[in-house]
């Protein structure tokens, strides 16, 4: 069949996604790896100069970028978050898809209705003087709390579930006398693996790259990444050799893991896409 | 993993004489472990999600002064916003981000995806870097764009003096800098659209290409005839994903000003996400704030409804 | 096999979620410890952060923190130089932490502009009376000190520095334009603003990169500031509070004058305190600025020692103004607050004002070091040896307080909004007024 094999156009049109896709990323490199004056020179640098490791080492030893400590800070609230979401979800989406109990349907379109709702920009209000009451605000916990849960990921664990693990399978183990949390842990939780990988690294760069209610409810010196990077953008403004290297610094780590996990991601990302 | 495999397994850990006594202890299991395993999502969206929105209702009803002081408003807040110039301007530029940033996404990703399913080597590789994007740092990238973005120095500025383009402020220009932060948003999320599409591809039988080819049906036929309706509940998918996205937007808006939620010097780029933030956090008007959230999930709801109609359309009729 | 294989890894999932809590706990459990040491262990120094903004050197305080830091092992100074812009960022952002009573400093930089709000919360700061400071009265002028003192007699604030006026130019670019390079020359060539244009046209004429003012705001304040000292010394508020800004002449002058400057493109339409404005500041993208003594230091900061001997100050047409000048207070949430009247008396000083001055080029308000000699003979190397004592010391004790309202940033924030985006093209010429007073008046709620 030659439908299946690539033309030329799909080649190129190919190779420009690639290089588009890695231009931006290219680029951080070539500024966070010159002087700043190259940086705002026309034309641009094109290729990387020989500073980089000089400008991370100025990043991470400036003491008002709290850099490290903001890496750590959204390594810490991304984990504790993924986990939550993974788990709760892996439960309700195992209930709703296996399970029979009154009044199910009902449940289930209510988590259906909680989708739609944007809690973090239509909370804000509320959240933040709830944070000042607990006096929370500058916390960790400030930032975790409101995201345990996600109502996409109940949604998205119970559509899995209803593929991946069929009723006959369920029955038969309980036949075998096994108790619910027993099913859930021997039979579902193994056949469900791919869904959760998505919905674990979806909320994990959900969480990673939360921005508004951190820039809220956090201050700048216990910050996560993104808002140590917009300290280091509003503290540095002419700097962009020192910016240029924070942005870098906060990107390698999830690169790292992409790179070396990329099979399992991109194979489960799209098992999770189908099943769901 | 087999049927069979699974089914063997529990057998072999529980096959065990039941203990008498624990009858029960069984019934409770089955009639009352469902409502348990739900139960931790609906106890944490009571304390996050259903106080916060009842309580943005109940500020939205009231008029916050710097000073600190607090007055019954009823529904003052919400008839001063709809009288807004300023609300109304976030609306439009939230609305027109997203239609500049999603309608090029989707076809973008539609194609990416459609090329992305042939056969060729290194397919796990180039699957990867069209995934790339993804992993970064939004605000990171952000501020990449924002530097490409300069007005006085900036590479995007520069390529297009090659075609005698008088360079463009990008922060100060309307349209310009829709386009600067659509480009932003396109740039992290359609290699992950495309890929979601290509696993919806994959899972359309071949056989219907092979009957549409005997019949003599072109490539490009094929695509819009077939491809194309059968990834309807993919795209319904990705479009509501993008639509809640969209016009949630807030991370690439305020960085490309600094970090400042004024979205340009007269709101050029300012979308509602960032409108509340400057009502509640930089003029302290909560009330008016929490108004603001409530008509932008009116927003986001009418928005997916309409994106929802639009994605059933396609492809449903001949 | 393969349910042993999943078992382990569900071991490993679950052994990293115990671990990530662990280490969760750690952190949060440790947070506030660092950001308060705990007073009781006396060996460990207390750290004591000081919040500045502004740009640039900012409030110049690199080379007296290194000084009292070397000096007093039992109590650190940290700054934490938060963001450039004060009215947009760091005012609303302290606002925040005062009102949630925590994310303050010890020690906290408030603009002029921010003052009004400030003296009508008490409840936001310590009495620095309490910690003896009564006596540093005698230091400041009167209404220097009047203003940080609140309604019920607590003394919240004490003043760092004030404006004056000047404008700072690229000596080597004006000597490209065929214009005189030589500072008194210069001064000599604009005694009044329509000569001043006058030179813009000139410089416009013969420069094509660069252009020759930054932006229409901060020549729009120094027209503002000047006609204000005409106009009762108000602003956007008049002593009462009310909201002012379509009546007052000064403020339509400032206007009047951006409008022509931004008319006969003679801007960079960079606004002051973006991180555009600043880089190019170091490109050299504009030739004049309107310089309060204390843009000396953001002017040199920004443009980093490439910039110096380039760069050089020149008097400002049509006479003398005050904009600027900032006050330190001790916010109510500090747990040193002992410490940080100690930091925010040192910082203040006859002698370490002083210092700043002769170092960056801030005036200090204290009137101590604005009599001292080193401060009247000041040159700023920088700016070609450009003798700054002579230029804002002699003018400094004539200097007027203008009077600000409660919610003068807010209002200043919406009004220069507007004067940029008439410099930038997205509010017509003919509309920009109008829109000015409306943005004023609903930013004054």
């Amino acid at each position: 069949m030659t439908n299946w094999s690539p033309t030329v156009i799909t080649r190129v049109m190919l190779g420009l996604a690639i290089v588009l896709s890695a231009f931006p990323l290219y680029w951080m490199l070539v500024i966070a790896s010159r002087t700043n004056a190259d940086a705002v020179s026309v034309p641009p640098p094109f290729l990387p100069g020989g500073n980089l490791g000089e400008n991370i080492v100025a990043v991470l030893n400036n003491e008002d970028a709290h850099f490290l400590l903001g890496l750590t800070n959204s390594f810490i609230v991304a984990s504790i978050v993924t986990i939550s979401v993974v788990l709760i979800s892996t439960l309700a989406g195992f209930s709703f898809a296996n399970l029979n109990f009154k009044g199910r349907n009902l449940l289930l379109l209510a988590v259906l209705l909680t989708m739609a709702v944007p809690l973090q920009q239509m909370g804000v209000v509320p959240l933040y003087r709830l944070m000042v009451s607990l006096e929370w605000t500058g916390t960790l916990k400030a930032v975790i709390l409101p995201y345990l849960l996600n109502g996409f990921g109940v949604f998205l664990m119970t559509q899995y579930t209803r593929q991946a693990v069929p009723m006959e399978l369920v029955e038969a183990a309980r036949v075998d006398g096994a108790a619910t949390l027993r099913i859930w842990w021997n039979v579902v939780l193994p056949a469900v693996r791919p869904g959760m990988a998505v919905l674990g690294i979806n909320t994990f760069m959900l969480m990673w790259n939360d921005f508004m209610w951190p820039l809220i409810v956090l201050t700048p010196d216990n910050p996560t990444v993104q808002i140590a990077i917009t300290q280091l953008n509003a503290r540095f403004s002419t700097n962009y050799t020192l910016i240029f290297a924070g942005t870098a610094l906060s990107i390698i780590p999830l690169i790292a893991v992409f790179v070396a996990f990329g099979r399992q991601i991109v194979g489960g990302l799209m098992e999770g896409a189908v099943k769901a | 993993m087999s049927l069979d495999t699974l089914s063997r397994a529990t057998r072999n850990n529980h096959r065990r004489p039941r203990p008498p006594g624990r009858r029960w202890r069984s019934r409770m299991d089955v009639k009352a472990m469902p409502y348990a395993l739900v139960s931790p999502y609906f106890l944490l969206f009571a304390a996050f999600g259903l106080f916060p929105l009842a309580f943005t209702l109940y500020y939205s009803l009231y008029d916050y002064d710097l000073a600190g002081t607090t007055e019954w408003a009823g529904l003052g807040n919400y008839t001063a916003l709809l009288a807004d110039d300023d609300f109304w301007n976030a609306v439009v530029n939230t609305v027109g981000m997203f239609v500049i940033a999603t309608v090029p996404q989707m076809l973008l990703a539609l194609f990416l995806a459609n090329a992305l399913n042939k056969r060729f080597r290194f397919r796990l590789a180039i699957r990867m870097s069209v995934l790339l994007p993804l992993v970064t740092s939004v605000v990171a990238v952000a501020v990449v764009f924002t530097q490409l973005y300069a007005r006085d120095w900036g590479l995007v500025n520069w390529i297009l003096s090659w075609f005698g383009v008088d360079p463009t402020n990008w922060r100060a220009e309307r349209i310009p800098s829709w386009i600067a932060i659509a480009t932003m948003v396109d740039w992290r999320w359609t290699g992950y659209n495309a890929i979601i599409f290509l696993a919806g591809m994959q899972t359309i039988p071949r056989d219907l290409y092979e009957a549409a080819a005997i019949d003599g049906a072109s490539r490009r036929r094929q695509f819009w005839q077939i491809t194309l309706p059968m990834l309807r509940p993919t795209m319904i998918f990705v479009v509501l994903n993008s639509t809640i996205g969209g016009l949630t937007l807030f991370s690439e808006p305020t960085t490309f000003y600094n970090g400042n939620v004024d979205g340009g010097s007269q709101g050029q780029f300012q979308t509602v996400a960032m409108f509340i933030v400057k009502q509640g956090f930089r003029e302290f008007d909560y009330g008016y704030a929490a108004a603001a959230a409530w008509l932008l999930f009116l927003l986001i709801l009418i928005g997916a409804l309409i994106n929802f109609l639009f994605v059933r359309r396609i492809g449903g009729t001949k | 096999m393969m349910i042993s294989r999943r078992r382990g890894g569900l071991a490993a999932a679950s052994a990293l979620a115990v671990a990530v809590l662990t280490v969760a706990s750690c952190g949060s459990g440790s947070t506030p410890e660092s950001s308060a040491p705990a007073s009781s262990a006396a060996a460990e120094p207390v750290t004591i952060r000081v919040q500045t903004f502004g740009g640039g050197t900012n409030f110049g305080y690199k080379n007296a923190i290194a000084k009292w830091n070397a000096e007093h092992k039992d109590i650190q100074i940290k700054e934490e130089h938060l963001t450039d812009q004060f009215e947009q960022q760091y005012w609303p952002q302290m606002i925040q932490w005062l009102q949630a009573g925590n994310g303050a400093g010890d020690v906290v930089g408030i603009d002029e502009g921010g003052m009004g709000l400030a003296k009508a919360h008490p409840e936001w700061w310590t009495d620095l009376k309490e910690y003896g400071l009564e006596s540093r009265k005698a230091d400041f002028p009167a209404w220097k000190w009047e203003n940080g003192v609140t309604a019920d007699g607590k003394l919240f604030g004490l003043g760092t520095d004030i404006g004056g006026m000047s404008i700072c130019y690229r000596k080597d670019l004006f000597e490209k334009a065929g214009l005189p390079g030589d500072r008194e020359k210069v001064s000599a060539l604009w005694p009044t603003w329509d000569e001043f244009m006058n030179v813009g046209k000139t410089f416009q004429s013969k420069i094509k990169d660069s252009k020759f003012a930054d932006g229409t705001n901060t020549l729009y304040q120094v027209v503002l500031y000047q006609e204000a000292a005409k106009n009762g010394n108000v602003t956007y508020f008049d002593k009462d509070n009310n909201l002012i800004v379509d009546k007052n002449p000064a403020v339509k002058a400032g206007f009047d004058f951006a409008t022509k400057m931004s008319q006969q493109g003679l801007t960079a339409k960079l606004r002051n305190f973006t991180d555009e404005w600043a880089a190019g500041t170091q490109k050299g993208s504009f030739a004049t600025l309107g310089c309060p003594s204390w843009m000396l230091g953001v002017v040199s900061g920004n443009a980093g020692d490439a910039g110096a001997g380039k760069w050089d100050v020149a008097a400002v047409p049509g006479g003398g103004g005050n904009w600027g000048g900032s006050w330190l207070a001790v916010p109510k949430q500090s747990k040193h607050p002992k410490e940080a009247a100690m930091v925010a008396d040192y910082l203040t000083s006859a002698q370490t004002e002083a210092s700043i001055f002769t170092d960056f080029g801030n005036m200090p308000s204290n009137t101590k070091s604005q009599a001292d000699p080193a401060v009247q003979g000041a040159k700023n190397e920088f700016f070609n040896d450009a003798p700054i004592g002579e230029i804002f010391a002699k003018s400094a004790s004539s200097l007027q307080p203008v009077f600000m309202g409660v919610k003068h940033a807010q209002v200043k924030n919406a009004i220069e909004s507007v004067i940029q985006g008439m410099d930038d093209g997205s509010v017509p010429y003919d509309k920009a007024w109008q829109q000015l007073v409306d943005d004023a008046v609903k930013a004054a709620g």
